[in-house]
C-alpha cells in the first residue's frame, strides 16, 4: 500500500512537471523577439505588405489568434499527438521530429557509451593509481579534455583526420551517394570523437572523486586493516556505492540526449534533433520550437522516472520502507 | 612516470597549437587541371532551403537562385541588360503594357506543355498569395491576357524598370499542379515542378537537393548532368569539405581572413565579382539630435569608410558611396567625392554648438553626445567595423557604446514586424540591404520616402519634402532615361541629407573545384549560383 500511495505521489509529481513544462514551452517561444512572420519572405517583400495581407497570413498559419486559443490548440495537439506543421518547411512537427531523433539518438547515444566507458574506467584507474605516474598523467589529460571547447575541438579534428590525412568525411551522416551502415559509421567517428573527448573529463573527475571518497572512509579502511585483500575491497565493496552518483549524472545526461549536442551537429552538418532545434528558434517557427522542447522535456522526465526506479535496486537504503 | 604525463601533456598541447596554427595552410594533391563540364557537381549551402517552390524556399540567395534552377522566367539578366527567357521578345512601345509572344516547345518537367495560360495564372496566382521568399510583388500588373501563345501584361503605370523588376525574376508556375494549392508555404517538393533546366529529383532534410539534368529542355543544354546540394552550416567546415574534394563549390561568399590560403591552393578556383549587398550606419531621423541632417553630416565625415574596408574587410570590399548606389549598378549612378574629413567634422561640430565637455565627449544642447550603436552579434564584419566607427567618433568627441545582438532582437528595434509604421527605437544601428536593392531605382527610392506605402524599406523614418518630390518624379518617371535623372538627383540627396551613411559593399569571392568543374560564371546580382553557370543556352 505505501509503494502504491509512493509511486501515486511521483506520478503525480511528474504530471505537475509536465504541466508546467508546457506552459513554458508554449510561453517561451513568443517570448522573444521578433516572430514568425519572416518565414513568410524576405524582408523587402514582406515591408510591403499591407496590415490586412499580414493579419491574413497570421490567422492561415494561426499565430495571429488570441493566445488563450493558441495555447488551447497547443494542448489538444499534444494529447492527440498533432503537434501542428511547421511554419518554415510545411512538414508535419512530428515528421520532422521523427527524421532528426534517430540521427541524434545514435550520435548521442553512442557518444554517452564510449563517454561512460572511457571515463568511468579512467577514473576507477586514476583513483586506484592516484599516487602514481599514471593517475597523475590521467588526471591532468583529464583536465585538459574538460576545457576543450567543443567547436574547437570538432575543427582540429576536421583539419587533422579530414584535411590533413584525408581519412575521414568532415560532415554530413553519409555520402552524397547514399545511406549505407558503413557510411554511417564512418561519419560518426569525428563527432562521436569530439563529443567522447570532450564530456569523458567530467565523468573520470567524478568518477575518480567519488571512488577516493569510498575508499578512504572508515569501513573500507577497516576491513582492509582487517586483512581483506586490496583487489576484493574495490570490486565488492567500494565500486557499487562509488558509482552510485555516476548514475544519477548518467541518467540526468541521457536525459538530455534529446536535445542532441547543437555544436557538434553544427559543426558536423549532422542533422539531429539539436541543429533543428537551433533552426526552429533561429526562425521562430512555434510548432516546431514547441515540439522539439516537447520532446526534450518528455525525455528528462522519464529519464528521472527511470533513475528513481532503477537507483533502489542498485542501493537498498532508497527503497520504500527503507528495506528494513 | 610523472615526467612522462607531463612531457605527454605538453606534447599533446603542442600538436594541437601546431595543427590550429597550420588549419589554413594545408596542402591538397597538386594536380592544378581544370574541367569544363561534369557529371556530377556537389554545392555546400548554409541551411536548408525548404522544398524549393518559389513561396517555400528559406533565403533570397542561394534559395532564389536553386529555385530559378527549377523554374524559368519570362525574362533573365544577362550582363547588365535583361534577356527574353521564355518570351521569344519583351514588345512595348510605352513601358506600360508588354507583349510576350512565347516559345514554342517549352514543357513542364512532368511533359506536359507550357502555355500562355501558365503564364496568365502564374500572374493571378502571386496576386492573391504575397508570401514566400522567391514571391513577387504584381500589384503593379492591371491585367494579363493569353492571345494564343502570346501574354499581355497591362501596367496600372509605365515602369520602364519591369522586365527586371518582374519579368526576370517571377517564376512561371504550371497551373495544372497549383491551381489546387491554398496554403503555398506548405507546398512539397512534390509542387517543385518547372520548366526550367533542372529536376529537383530528391530532397531530404538529412542529405539534402539532387537536381537532374533536365535533358527535354528546349532553350538549352544543361552543362552538368547531376548537381548536388548538402546543407553545411559551419564556414569553417564548408571551406575544409572543399578542400577534401567533398563538395565541389560553396555557395558562401568566401571570407576575406580565408581568401588568400585558399587562392593559393591548386585544384581550387574562386570566382570574383560585384556585390551589391551594402552595410550601412543607420542613424535615427526621427531622434535628436539625428533628426538634424548637419550632426549627421558632420558625423559622417568622421567615419574613414575606406579604412573601414582595408581594416574590417581586409581589403576584400568596395567603400561606400555617399549616395548609396553602387558604382556598377544598373541604375547607373554619379560617383560622389569620398566625405571622410575628420578635421571638418570637428569644425561642423563646434559650429553647431557641440563643445567639448571636461571628459572630452562633447555636449550638445546641454546633453553628452553618447550613444548607442548596435550592431548584429552574428556578423563578423560589423562587429569590427561597429567598433572601428566607435574609435573614429571618440577622435571627434562623441561616445559610442557598441552594443551587439541577435538579428532578431536588432530587427525589432530597428524595423519591428519589417513594418515602417511601427516606429524604431535605437540612435545608430549597422544595418544593411541586400543585392535586388540596389538593381532596381524605383526600390532605392522606397528607402527614403516618406509615405510608408512608398517608403516600405524608410527605416531610418526619413522624411524630407524635396526628397519625396523627387521619389514621385522617380517612380512616375515613364523611360528609362527619365529614371536614371532622378536616381541621380536622389542620391545627390541621400550624400546631402545623410539619412544613412553607406560603409561598403563586399566583394563577392566564391570558391569551387576546379579539377571537377570550372564552369562558374559570375552574374551580377545572382553571383555564381545562376543559370549561366549550369546551362549551354542556344543563341
Amino acid at each position: 500500500m505505501t509503494t502504491w500511495r509512493y509511486a501515486a505521489g511521483r506520478l503525480a509529481e511528474y504530471a505537475a512537471v509536465l504541466m508546467v513544462a508546457l506552459t513554458l514551452n508554449f510561453a517561451l517561444p513568443r517570448a522573444l523577439p521578433g516572430g514568425p512572420l519572416k518565414l513568410f519572405g524576405s524582408p523587402e517583400a514582406l515591408a510591403r505588405l499591407t496590415a490586412d495581407e499580414r493579419a491574413q497570413i497570421a490567422n492561415q498559419y494561426g499565430f495571429g489568434k488570441p493566445l488563450h486559443e493558441q495555447f488551447l490548440d497547443y494542448l489538444g495537439g499534444v494529447f492527440t499527438l498533432d503537434l501542428g506543421t511547421s511554419l518554415s518547411d510545411g512538414r508535419p512537427v512530428t515528421q520532422a521530429l521523427g527524421e532528426a531523433l534517430p540521427w541524434t539518438l545514435l550520435l548521442v547515444g553512442t557518444s554517452i557509451v564510449c563517454t561512460a566507458l572511457v571515463g568511468v574506467t579512467f577514473g576507477v584507474v586514476g583513483a586506484l593509481r592516484r599516487r602514481k605516474g599514471k593517475g597523475s598523467g590521467l588526471l591532468g589529460t583529464a583536465i585538459v579534455l574538460d576545457s576543450f571547447p567543443q567547436f574547437w575541438l570538432g575543427m582540429l579534428l576536421i583539419v587533422l583526420f579530414g584535411v590533413q590525412l584525408q581519412w575521414l568525411p568532415t560532415f554530413g551522416v553519409s555520402g552524397v551517394e547514399g545511406v549505407t551502415v558503413s557510411g554511417v559509421l564512418v561519419h560518426l567517428i569525428l563527432p562521436v570523437g569530439t563529443m567522447t573527448l570532450t564530456g569523458m573529463g567530467y565523468l573520470f573527475l567524478y568518477t575518480r572523486s567519488s571512488l577516493l571518497t569510498v575508499l578512504t572512509s572508515e569501513p573500507i579502511q577497516h576491513a582492509h586493516a582487517r586483512g581483506v585483500p586490496y583487489g576484493q575491497l574495490v570490486r565488492r565493496h567500494a565500486l557499487r556505492p562509488a558509482l552510485l552518483p555516476v548514475h544519477t549524472i548518467l541518467m540526468m545526461e541521457i536525459g538530455f540526449l534529446a536535445a542532441g549536442s547543437i555544436v557538434v551537429e553544427t559543426v558536423f552538418a549532422y542533422p539531429g534533433l539539436g541543429r533543428l532545434t537551433f533552426d526552429a528558434i533561429t526562425a521562430r517557427d512555434y510548432p516546431l520550437m514547441q515540439g522539439a522542447f516537447l520532446v526534450l522535456t518528455l525525455m528528462v522526465v522519464l529519464m528521472n522516472a527511470l533513475a528513481d526506479a532503477t537507483y533502489p535496486l542498485l542501493d537498498p537504503r532508497a527503497r520504500a520502507g527503507g528495506g528494513r | 612516470m610523472i615526467r612522462q604525463s607531463r612531457t605527454f601533456i605538453a606534447t599533446a598541447a603542442t600538436l594541437c597549437l601546431a595543427l590550429a596554427a597550420c588549419g589554413t595552410d594545408i596542402e591538397p594533391p597538386r594536380n592544378g587541371k581544370t574541367a569544363a563540364a561534369a557529371k556530377s557537381v556537389t554545392i555546400a549551402v548554409s541551411s536548408d532551403e525548404g522544398t524549393l517552390t518559389p513561396f517555400t524556399n528559406q533565403t533570397g540567395y542561394p534559395g532564389n537562385n536553386l529555385v530559378k534552377l527549377i523554374f524559368d522566367t519570362l525574362a533573365i539578366v544577362q550582363g547588365d541588360g535583361v534577356v527574353p527567357l521564355l518570351a521569344k521578345q519583351i514588345q512595348t512601345t510605352d513601358n506600360k503594357v508588354f507583349t510576350l509572344p512565347l516559345r514554342s516547345g517549352v514543357t513542364w518537367h512532368d511533359g506536359k506543355p507550357l502555355t500562355a495560360e501558365d503564364v496568365v495564372f502564374s500572374v493571378e496566382f502571386y496576386k492573391k498569395n504575397m508570401e514566400g521568399d522567391s514571391s513577387i510583388d504584381v500589384r503593379p500588373v492591371e491585367s494579363v491576357t493569353a492571345n494564343g501563345d502570346t501574354v499581355t501584361l497591362t501596367l496600372k503605370a509605365p515602369d520602364p524598370e519591369f522586365p527586371r523588376r518582374i519579368l526576370a525574376d517571377m517564376a512561371i508556375l504550371p497551373k495544372h499542379l497549383w491551381s489546387s494549392v491554398e496554403k503555398v508555404s506548405e507546398a512539397g517538393a512534390d509542387k517543385a515542378i518547372g520548366s526550367g533546366p533542372y529536376k529537383l529529383t530528391r530532397y531530404d532534410n538529412a542529405r539534402g537537393y539532387t537536381f537532374t539534368a533536365n535533358t527535354s529542355y528546349a532553350l538549352g543544354k544543361p552543362k552538368v548532368d547531376t548537381v548536388k546540394v548538402v546543407v553545411i552550416p559551419e564556414e569553417s567546415t564548408q571551406f575544409a569539405a572543399l578542400r577534401t574534394g567533398e563538395i565541389h563549390m560553396s555557395a558562401r561568399i568566401v571570407p576575406p581572413q580565408q581568401l588568400q590560403a585558399l587562392e593559393r591552393q591548386p585544384n581550387i578556383g574562386i570566382v570574383k565579382g560585384t556585390e551589391f549587398a551594402s552595410t550601412l550606419l543607420a542613424f535615427n531621423t526621427t531622434r535628436a539630435p539625428f533628426d538634424k541632417p548637419e550632426i549627421r553630416r558632420a558625423l559622417a565625415k568622421a567615419i574613414d569608410v575606406a579604412d573601414l574596408v582595408k581594416t574590417a574587410l581586409l581589403g576584400q570590399g568596395t567603400p561606400g558611396n555617399p549616395g548609396f548606389i553602387h558604382a556598377g549598378s544598373p541604375v547607373k549612378p554619379d560617383q560622389l567625392t569620398p566625405l571622410y574629413d575628420a578635421e571638418a567634422a570637428k569644425r561642423e561640430l563646434d559650429a553647431l554648438g557641440a563643445k567639448p565637455g571636461p571628459d572630452g565627449i562633447r555636449v550638445l544642447d546641454g546633453k553628452p553626445m553618447s550613444y548607442e550603436l548596435l550592431v548584429q552579434s552574428a556578423s563578423t564584419d560589423r562587429l569590427r567595423s561597429a567598433e572601428l566607427i566607435r574609435d573614429m567618433l571618440k577622435t571627434v568627441g562623441v561616445a559610442v557604446k557598441v552594443t551587439s545582438l541577435d538579428s532578431d532582437s536588432l530587427d525589432a528595434k530597428v524595423w519591428p514586424d519589417y513594418d515602417v509604421r511601427k516606429g524604431r527605437n535605437y540612435d545608430m544601428s549597422m544595418w544593411g540591404w541586400s543585392a535586388p536593392v540596389m538593381l532596381s531605382s524605383g526600390t532605392i527610392a522606397q528607402l527614403v520616402a516618406s509615405d510608408p506605402d512608398d517608403g516600405s524599406l524608410n527605416v531610418v523614418g526619413f522624411r524630407n519634402e524635396q526628397v519625396d518630390a523627387i521619389v514621385k518624379t522617380l517612380t512616375s518617371a515613364p523611360t528609362m532615361e527619365a529614371r536614371t535623372t532622378a536616381a541621380k538627383q536622389l542620391q545627390a540627396q541621400i550624400a546631402e541629407q545623410m539619412p544613412f551613411l553607406t560603409l561598403y559593399y563586399r566583394n563577392g569571392a566564391y570558391a569551387f573545384r576546379k579539377d571537377v568543374y570550372s564552369g562558374w560564371t559570375w552574374q551580377n546580382g545572382s553571383a555564381v549560383l545562376n543559370k549561366f553557370s549550369l546551362v549551354e543556352f542556344k543563341p
